[in-house]
């Protein structure tokens, strides 16, 4: 069994009720505090949910497989489609063919119409730092950064629909329902702080991405694992139900509290041994000390104003992206083990300047002032990160769901989705900056060298945080599913040896 | 339990695996005969010492077992004699024509085989040679039997169900755990294997809450209870067993558990989720089945094929809204113009659909063969393919519950229509000056003769009669020429930088047109455009069928060419009298102030205008002379450079009239004559709109299959042998089904159907026993539910389960006659709190901690939906109606992508059972989410359950849970003013029991410090409230 199922199984002796216990509470955000809690020895996560069968055949499967160069996991994900000829691919053939017809044996037939004319980048290519990597004008900031960042130029998606290509680089498949990454890693390896949750999600103060929760869904996974949303606007109680709307009343919920554990203690006494009873009893403990911890953990005021400003966080369209990344530092400080930024909300149709990175009519309009909030954010992060000393076990990835086409789309002023190409980044957490993975075609269309997807960017991240992709799986469903499917290889080149 | 079963399994390979070899090897021992003569050794000896070992080294390692390369095996007789993908390899007598010999004599080094190594020697090659030209002498050895059996055809769940008697009372029956039925003798001799001991029997108490939570989801109310407690019929327990099968709750309950299989939603899922406005019915003929227990295998044959086997009845139509259960892709299977991207979303959801029908029903993992054949269970890549293909003609999508009633209406429907159309023909001849611009966009003359609600679009010109939403990739500024006379063109204005926007065919520009955004929505409509926020302003309906409405929405324009009026006598040509544009119009959408603005032009020149118009505007007139000679009226709407959301404007009766009128007398006649006709019209119209639509429901839509090929690894774009419906092979006893790619969708589905419910299907049975078992312990005799594979776990109680299912089958598929078995057993009725005073119970945890042989019951933590419903009901706010459209929990907002904003709503409506809950597949209702209510993503044969502090403040703090404990409160309280009786009363409805001295104690002091609501609140989140044992 991975859990419990509907009944509790009560366990008699407590030895073994303790295993139990801790398997109730699930992992991650649970376990490991309540390991605390019981003053008992430190019991990894894994070991409390890890399903016999997810042993591989060698018989190894307790977490990590080797030692691990990061600890933690900043994922920033652009979600509608960040267009790599124009941001991170510099491809000089598109400069000459501008403005001639696209002509491909492939068909001009794209997600949203017919390939119009040739563009090159809307923003100049540069060389930037020791690598000399190219990067265009609309990321100043970042490209003093690029000597730690590690690029994947080839990554493909098998979907060019936003929905089901989300899923894809969330989750490794396209269709709804799989656990995300972040659950994978939590299921995988816990969290390191027991007051706050293990996976945290920062959306968009806009508004969800496309494909809404099941973004950080944890599939068959515990519920346990899937991403905590955090409130990103300021003023806000960063956690779902922490307290009751209408305000808190501490002696009130003290006396409360010690109420609920004067019956549930009663209850308990003639059920001596029942895990769900005494994890839920705890519970309550943990709720109350999260209550504590997670107002302090999303409280910006102890940052210093040089923090506020490298962050932007007043400025009216940029700071709330800014706001994101610093509360995805100071989460990471404080031990949470994957946090999730999203760069972007869902589509709408009625908006002057489209809520995410789908520039299909106006690329010029919607990357400005995107890349503008991308750049600063980003780039504040990985400086902070570098000086606290934190990038070495954080690893920072930027990414999106598919690229953009290097033609205009039809006549407009905009280019349409290319799951052919995009890039991804990896920044600090064991990669190598300065380095990169494969490569598109002359223009930016199709990936052409080392063609890769969604399984080799988290087959490198789990190798990164200590985890073999290839045994990090359950059992569900007549198959033993992993995050990579039946894929993955570790890409070498963008790791430090 | 398998030891009938072995002999006739082993007299089955006999007759079809050994009788054709058999007849074969007859030909070879004679020759045979002729080898003894000539040599000392016998053919068989020969075989086995020279031919076998060369093969087994050289060829097996792929051309055996593991490995088919060229479909070639070489490990059996069988194999070797029929060959590979390309024929026999092998011909007695003839080495010259045995691609055997030729493949490894072949001095091509693309044909020679073994392809890697060192090549044969000759003595080794000469020995084969010699061997077929010697009649390749080969008897059937036990070791080429064993090759051909596949061991994983052997895994017990696709045997035959055995016939078991149930196990002689031989174990010394305990007091305390009587023989209730046969389950009771299956558990206890298991659990004597074991040396473990049954427990006693709960309290009353005990046993009226875990029955209520597990039949009903509801707990019992006080008066219940104390009827239990008090009862002194011997049969008291399985008259309260009955009783709760018959009460309309128990469907309500029991539906949950098919609906999470379904993963049923009202919403579609993906990046557009949206509405499904009829898929609850659905939803409601589960609780329907249910609740007046439909045989089991007809149930299921009706949601596979209820509108094949009685398209005329809706409820068999609508049980089909099985299949449509699940996600699909808007944006994949009809957004996209990319017939790659519509492949690849209709292979997922045909791959979701057949999922769900054999997880479902049969727990065979079939999604795991659809990129290569299955890893763990003996199911083929082109068995996956050859059953999706069952449902290759099957489309999610409303349709009417009843085509009979459907084809009345339409042809009710066509009657009035044709009827009208011979009134409107009469209405053609009219020589009346005055002519409606809604009608002419409708494609009509002016009077009142052109289509309702058809429009042109601003785009293309072109005529539509469907609704559009945001008009994707429309091109602003491009004057398009209509197809319809008197319309001159239309186009999607935006003045832009210079203001300037052509109006009509010959090149007419306006000029001082504002900016806009150069998007639209819809379309130019005789009629209000789509999703019109409202028909009403400012106490004018324009929907009631009086008033003629031309709808527009920003931004469009569209240019009426007036020399092309029909009807007009010489004297009043508009070109020479003028003509008088009469009307009103006024802003439609939500936006009080700002909205849009509106142009008329003549010719080119702004002749009314009314800028920023907003809701709070209400009706503006319009009364416009036109001057002699002018050709060309053009109607704009516009935004104001900013959104186009909510900026509908209607045109309502507006009406060009000629200045200057013809004869009094003749104009009068013809008049009345018009009058009459449109009366009839009119009448004939509201007749049509009182025809009482047919009820739809979100299921089912048949087309006629494509064909289905198998594609390599999964990839719609490699397309491979094509494939015809049929079934799996494996399992034992069962026919398979095959038909022709001819077959319709329906006679697909039914011949699935069929397949599925037959009763020599091993699985059927078994699997829904195994599902009502989990439902009261918590875990099924297999524990994994959708997952009977050789992955899945093993059966605790595999003679259990086959006497389930047989009897499940003599009580005719009922239920509700399975649910009373399993639960007036013995074993179900046992206790499930550990008593340290039992001696047994201590060692029977450290025999079998997980109680996997039920020495007790497992205690349960209320699901999801059993908290909520359980708080409504102690609260005394639960609101029973049943059925009908689910209640929404959210604000919901029309979007490119819909937006789903979730708020605690506490009314009557909002306060019905769960089960009856809009579910958004997307966005779950997060408190319901937080208690790990599964995701309609998902398929849930099993929940999961978990703890966390998260779960700790969505009881603690959520609105819902505030609300309900002042509910709570104020129930108690309107029963008792002293505090004893009203903890005491707290305590019945919410635990079923009276307090205790410490507890009684506890609760006062909280109460008199913080007030009832604030105890009721903490009562609810108490261990006892959730945990049921």
């Amino acid at each position: 069994m991975i859990m419990e199922k509907n009944r509790v199984l009560s366990a008699g002796p407590v030895a073994a009720g303790r295993r139990s216990f801790l398997k109730q509470l699930g992992d991650g955000f649970g376990a490991c505090a309540l390991t605390a809690l019981l003053h008992s020895e430190a019991v990894r996560a894994s070991d409390s949910t890890m399903d016999t069968t997810t042993k591989d055949e060698r018989g190894q499967s307790r977490f990590p497989h080797h030692a691990a160069k990061a600890k933690s996991v900043i994922q920033i994900f652009c979600p509608g489609g960040l267009s790599h000829v124009d941001t991170w691919d510099y491809r000089p053939e598109l400069t000459r063919l501008h403005g001639k017809p696209f002509d491909s044996e492939l068909g001009k037939q794209t997600f949203a119409g017919i390939a119009g004319e040739y563009a090159k980048s809307f923003w100049d290519f540069s060389q930037h730092g020791q690598c000399g990597r190219w990067m265009s004008s609309l990321f100043p900031q970042l490209a003093k950064h690029v000597d730690d960042m590690a690029f994947i130029y080839s990554m493909q998606n098998k979907s060019a629909l936003h929905g089901p290509a989300m899923f894809m680089m969330n989750s490794g498949f396209v269709r709804p329902g799989f656990p995300s990454m972040g659950s994978w890693v939590t299921y995988g390896l816990g969290s390191e702080n027991e007051n706050l949750p293990a996976f945290v999600v920062l959306p968009d103060t806009r508004g969800l991405p496309p494909g809404g929760v099941l973004n950080w869904n944890s599939g068959f996974l515990p519920a346990v694992h899937q991403g905590t949303v955090l409130s990103t606007t300021a003023n806000m109680p960063p956690i779902a139900n922490l307290f009751p709307r209408k305000g808190r009343e501490v002696e009130l919920e003290h006396d409360g509290l010690a109420f609920l554990k004067t019956i549930n203690q009663q209850h308990a006494s003639t059920r001596q041994g029942d895990s769900m009873l005494e994890a839920r009893i705890a519970s309550y403990e943990l709720a109350a000390r999260l209550q504590l911890s997670a107002p302090e953990a999303v409280d910006l005021s102890s940052e210093s104003g040089s923090t506020h400003q490298r962050y932007c966080l007043d400025d009216e369209d940029i700071g709330p992206f800014g706001r994101q990344c610093l509360l995805a530092r100071r989460m990471v400080e404080r031990g949470v083990r994957f946090v999730q930024i999203f760069c972007g909300a869902e589509n709408t149709s009625s908006k002057k300047i489209r809520p995410n990175w789908d520039s299909h009519e106006d690329i010029v309009r919607d990357h400005g002032y995107w890349g503008r909030i991308l750049d600063t954010g980003a780039s504040a992060l990985l400086e902070d990160l570098k000086q606290r000393g934190l990038l070495d076990s954080t690893l920072v990835i930027c990414t999106s769901e598919f690229g953009r086409q290097p033609f205009m789309q039809g006549k407009q002023k905009g280019r349409d989705h290319n799951p052919g190409v995009f890039t991804a980044w990896m920044s600090g957490g064991g990669t190598q900056g300065g380095t990169s993975y494969g490569s598109s075609d002359d223009v930016g269309f199709k990936a052409l060298d080392k063609p890769t997807y969604s399984y080799d960017l988290h087959a490198t991240a789990l190798h990164l945080l200590g985890i073999d992709h290839e045994r990090l799986s359950v059992y569900h469903d007549g198959i033993q599913r992993r995050l990579t499917d039946v894929h993955g290889n570790v890409l070498k080149e963008i790791i430090h040896s | 339990m398998y030891r009938t079963n072995a002999f006739f399994r082993f007299f089955i390979t006999l007759l079809i695996g050994a009788a054709v070899p058999f007849i074969l090897a007859i030909d070879i021992l004679v020759a045979d005969e002729d080898v003894a003569v000539d040599g000392s050794i016998t053919s068989d000896a020969f075989f086995e010492r020279e031919i076998r070992p060369f093969l087994k080294k050289h060829c097996v390692q792929c051309h055996g077992k593991e490995k088919q390369a060229s479909g070639l095996r070489l490990d059996a007789r069988s194999f070797a004699f029929r060959g590979g993908d390309s024929g026999p390899v092998l011909v007695p007598n003839q080495s010259h024509a045995s691609e055997l010999w030729l493949r490894i004599q072949s001095e091509d080094d693309s044909l020679r085989m073994p392809p890697e190594g060192e090549p044969l020697s000759s003595q080794e090659k000469e020995l084969i040679r010699d061997w077929i030209d010697r009649g390749a002498p080969w008897i059937e050895s036990d070791e080429d039997r064993q090759a051909m059996t596949d061991p994983r055809r052997e895994h017990w769940a696709w045997k035959r169900i055995a016939s078991v008697a149930p196990p002689a009372p031989t174990v010394p029956e305990v007091s305390e755990f009587p023989l209730r039925n046969t389950i009771d003798r299956f558990v206890l001799s298991k659990l004597a294997e074991q040396g473990l001991q049954p427990s006693p029997e709960a309290d009353r108490r005990t046993l009226i809450r875990r029955l209520s939570f597990d039949l009903l989801g509801l707990p019992p109310t006080p008066d219940q209870v104390a009827a239990f407690e008090l009862d002194t019929d011997p049969l008291a327990y399985e008259k309260l067993v009955d009783r709760m099968l018959e009460s309309p709750q128990y469907g309500e309950r029991a539906a949950q558990h098919w609906l999470d299989i379904s993963h049923f939603a009202d919403t579609h899922g993906f990046e557009r989720d949206q509405i499904r406005e009829h898929a609850w019915r659905y939803r409601d003929w589960v609780i329907r089945a249910l609740n007046e227990d439909m045989p089991y295998d007809r149930f299921v044959r009706l949601q596979i094929a209820g509108d094949a086997m009685e398209p005329d009845n809706p409820q068999a139509v609508i049980a089909t809204g099985f299949l449509a259960a699940g996600p699909w892709d808007f944006v994949g299977q009809v957004e996209t113009p990319s017939p790659v991207l519509r492949r690849l979303a209709r292979a997922d959801d045909l791959d979701d659909m057949l999922t769900q029908v054999l997880t479902a029903t049969c727990a065979v993992t079939i999604n795991c063969a659809r990129c290569h054949d299955h890893k763990l269970d003996p199911i083929s890549q082109k068995e996956y393919y050859s059953l999706a293909s069952v449902f290759a003609g099957t489309k999610r999508g409303n349709r009417s519950v009843s085509q009979a009633e459907s084809t009345k209406l339409a042809e009710a429907r066509n009657q009035l229509s044709s009827d009208i159309q011979e009134l409107k023909r009469k209405l053609q001849e009219s020589k009346l000056p005055n002519w409606d611009l809604a009608d002419i966009v409708g494609g009509g003359n002016g009077l009142k003769t052109g289509q309702a609600n058809q429009s042109i679009d601003p785009a293309t010109g072109q005529v539509l009669i469907e609704y559009r939403g945001f008009l994707e990739n429309a091109m602003p500024n491009r004057f398009m020429e209509s197809p319809l006379k008197i319309i001159d063109g239309v186009a999607i204005p935006d003045g832009g930088e210079l203001g300037n926007v052509t109006v009509s065919s010959t090149g007419l520009v306006a000029q001082n047109i504002a900016r806009t955004s150069g998007k639209s929505w819809d379309a130019i409509r005789n009629g209000p455009v789509h999703s019109q926020f409202s028909n009403k302003l400012a106490g004018l309906d324009v929907g009631d069928g009086s008033h003629s409405v031309l709808g527009m929405h920003s931004n469009s324009l569209v240019t009426f060419d007036l020399t092309e009026l029909p009807n007009l006598s010489p004297e009043i040509s508009p070109i020479n009298e003028g003509l008088r544009l009469r009307g009103s119009l006024g802003y439609f959408g939500q936006t009080p102030k700002n909205g849009a603005s509106v142009l008329v032009l003549v010719d080119g020149s702004t002749a009314f205008r009314r800028e920023r118009l907003g809701r709070d505007d209400g009706i503006s007139d319009l009364d416009i002379v036109l001057p002699k000679g002018s050709r060309f009226l053009t109607l704009m709407v516009t935004d104001l450079d900013q959104d186009i959301s909510h900026d509908q404007v209607c045109f309502i009766n507006c009406r060009l009239e000629a200045t200057q009128a013809i004869d009094p007398e003749v104009e009068n006649a013809e008049r009345e004559r018009v009058a009459s006709i449109q009366a009839r019209i009119a009448d004939l119209e509201k007749q049509i709109a009182s025809l009482v639509e047919v009820d739809q429901v979100y299921a089912v839509q048949s087309e006629t299959p494509p064909a289905v090929q198998i594609l390599a690894r999964g990839d719609t774009e490699q397309g491979r042998d094509e494939v015809t419906p049929s079934s799996l092979e494996c399992l034992e006893g069962l026919g398979n089904f095959s038909l022709e790619a001819s077959a319709s969708d329906l006679s697909r589905r039914l011949a699935l159907s069929d397949w599925i419910t037959d009763t020599a299907n091993p699985l059927f049975k078994r699997v829904i026993v195994n599902r009502l078992w989990q439902q009261h312990f918590g875990q099924g005799i297999v524990a994994t539910p959708s997952d009977f594979g050789l992955g899945g776990a093993l059966p605790t109680h595999p003679e259990l389960l086959d006497w389930l299912a047989n009897d499940f089958h003599e009580k005719r598929y009922s239920l509700k006659a399975m649910h009373r078995l399993i639960c007036c057993s013995s074993t179900y009725r046992q206790q499930s709190i550990l008593d340290s005073q039992l001696p047994s119970h201590a060692k029977s945890t450290a025999v079998d901690a997980n109680n996997r042989w039920l020495w007790r019951q497992n205690a349960f933590k209320l699901d999801a939906e059993s908290t909520r419903d359980a708080v409504l009901a102690v609260s005394g706010q639960l609101e029973p109606s049943m059925f009908g459209p689910g209640f929404r929990e959210f604000d919901y907002k029309e979007e490119y992508a819909p937006v789903y904003s979730y708020v605690t709503r506490n009314d009557r409506e909002a306060n019905r059972r769960s089960i009856y809950r809009f579910r958004v597949r997307t966005t779950p209702n997060p408190w319901l989410t937080s208690l790990d209510c599964p995701n309609s993503a998902n398929f849930t044969p099993t929940r999961f359950v978990t703890t966390t502090a998260l779960q700790s403040l969505a009881l603690l703090n959520h609105d819902f849970v505030l609300q309900q404990s002042e509910n709570l409160a104020n129930r108690i309280s309107s029963l008792h003013d002293v505090p004893k009786d009203q903890i005491a009363v707290a305590w019945s409805l919410v635990f079923s029991r009276k307090p205790s001295e410490l507890e009684m104690r506890a609760s006062e002091e909280l109460i008199g410090k913080h007030g009832l609501s604030t105890f009721c609140r903490y009562l609810l989140n108490s261990n006892e409230f959730v945990s049921i044992d």
